[in-house]
């Protein structure tokens, strides 16, 4: 963690809260905010204290109190981590694998695998997802829940040309993006998602465990990686019950209300 | 059928000419969303052509999403404005409407003063018994609805807002410049959802068709929740983008 993320928090030597407070909700806001996120390490009390100049008590004692709110956690023998966390934050703005957001929320997740083959898609099918004409897709359809109920389910093809074998060697239930790193060094870099709002169908709401034509949230996704290649093509679709939050700033709202207005029709 | 023209003389093809006049038609105005278009043994019987060169046009024009056909019920127009902004910008009609030759009209079809409403007044942290007004808002492109807003100000930080409540007025506005609350963020909470149907006549949308809802808590300096919308987005014609870059 760069340490210069800290320099935000200031003491205030006025104020009638004391210090550690201050620490406690300076932290919390960072956390909030997504400065700092799920699983990110913090300071040891210690490097903090030293560089607030304040005494290790102080730090210590707001590490216990964001421990207590559920902020953080300590592993040992990591050290203090953040534990806060909104499920979808993490599937549509990191690149945090669903596995562990799901486990991040206190389910038990599991990954079954419904279905996998290698595809050949018509060119015009893989030039419109972004792939190069005759290339050969290893086709995932996979089902992640959380203790036992369907959560979200994902479909993805991942072409064979990077992917050598993959479908020889690829079990199903294997988290993606873990297996791509260690068996093929290769990392998503890059994840271009576009979201809508959709009615299921009969065959995706069966599996989910919903009725046909719920609304559900569909997820198109294209992953690349370091070298900027195209290398998971994806769509996941979601429970009907599955909600995430996103928070504009300020400073995001004053770029666009201060610019000038367009002259309304009414 | 008379925005259709066909002239056999014509080196043309047939099909051509009947999907190039549907797709003019539409470009002008003549035709607009949601409207039907006649059967193919309609246009076929009139034009006196064979049901092949009918079933090449609509398939040409299905193939350039000018037209769409709904099981048991026909043909329909279809051309309407799909609204895709990054997942962060949802709220930003002047950058994504007002463009090419869109224009974007608001258009309030309530006011009202309640005191109570559960969802919204847990969301306001209001208690039952203290007012609250409600504005519903449609904001459309070229006459078809983008989002409906359910926008909820309460009284104690909007006094007399029934004398200075304009229809043009953008929230933001309103919020910062007549009432002068400072806003801090935005916090949203993305969800599907069904539409029941008064919400799919207001979205010109079918009942039960998905639609992306968007629940906003609009937070200022002080930390009190200044305002609360709720927001419907027909879900086949919203589309939100995210970047995710590896950290």
């Amino acid at each position: 963690m760069r340490s210069d993320r800290f320099e935000s928090i200031s003491i205030d030597r006025r104020s009638s809260v004391s210090y550690d407070d201050q620490i406690k909700e300076s932290i919390k806001a960072l956390i909030l905010d997504q400065t700092f996120y799920y699983q990110a390490l913090l300071p040891t009390p210690q490097q903090l204290a030293k560089l607030l100049h304040v005494e290790t008590e102080l730090t210590e004692k707001a590490y216990k109190k964001l421990v207590k709110e559920n902020y953080i956690k300590y592993i040992d023998p990591k050290g203090y981590v953040v534990a806060y966390f909104e499920l979808t934050n993490y599937f549509f703005y990191r690149n945090i694998a669903i596995y562990d957001a799901i486990s991040a929320l206190g389910l038990s997740p599991s990954i079954e695998c419904i279905e996998k083959k290698v595809v050949q898609l018509t060119d015009a099918e893989l030039q419109s997802m972004g792939f190069s004409t005759g290339e050969k897709l290893f086709y995932i359809n996979r089902i992640y829940k959380g203790n036992d109920k369907p959560i979200i389910i994902l479909e993805n093809y991942i072409p064979l040309s990077i992917f050598k074998d993959m479908d020889k060697k690829f079990t199903g239930t294997e988290p993606l993006n873990a297996y791509m790193d260690k068996e093929y060094n290769l990392k998503a870099k890059l994840s271009f998602r576009v979201t809508k709002a959709v009615n299921l169908s009969s065959k995706l709401a069966s599996i989910l465990g919903e009725r046909k034509n719920a609304a559900s949230i569909e997820s198109t996704n294209k992953v690349y990686d370091q070298f900027d290649r195209l290398i998971d093509y994806g769509q996941s679709h979601t429970t009907s019950s599955y909600y995430f939050q996103a928070l504009v700033t300020r400073e995001e709202m004053l770029s666009y209300y201060q610019k000038e207005q367009i002259p309304l029709t009414t | 059928m008379d925005y259709i023209y066909v002239n056999k003389k014509l080196k043309t093809p047939i099909y051509k000419q009947i999907s190039n006049s549907i797709t003019k038609a539409i470009d002008e105005g003549v035709l607009s969303y949601n409207d039907k278009l006649p059967t193919e043994k309609e246009i076929c019987k009139t034009f006196s052509i064979s049901p092949t060169a009918v079933k090449m046009a609509y398939e040409d024009l299905i193939l350039n999403q000018k037209i769409k056909r709904i099981k048991g019920k026909g043909t329909y127009v279809t051309n309407r404005y799909l609204f895709h902004t990054p997942l962060h910008e949802f709220y930003q009609v002047d950058t994504y409407i007002n463009t090419k030759d869109l224009t974007y009209q608001y258009q309030d079809i309530m006011f009202d003063y309640i005191d109570e409403d559960i969802t919204a007044y847990r969301m306001l942290k209001l208690t039952k018994g203290e007012h609250c007004y409600v504005i519903l808002r449609l904001i459309k492109a070229n006459r078809n609805p983008v989002m409906l807003q359910k926008i909820y100000l309460p009284e104690k930080y909007f006094p007399k807002l029934q004398h200075k409540h304009e229809e043009s007025n953008r929230l933001y506005d309103l919020i910062e410049q007549k009432y002068n609350h400072k806003i801090k963020n935005m916090n949203n909470t993305f969800s599907p959802i069904n539409a029941s149907s008064d919400e799919a006549l207001l979205l010109k949308i079918e009942v039960d068709d998905a639609i992306y809802f968007v629940r906003s808590k609009i937070v200022d300096i002080k930390d009190q929740v200044v305002a609360y919308v709720a927001n419907y987005f027909p879900g086949e014609f919203t589309e939100f983008e995210v970047m995710v870059h590896a950290l």
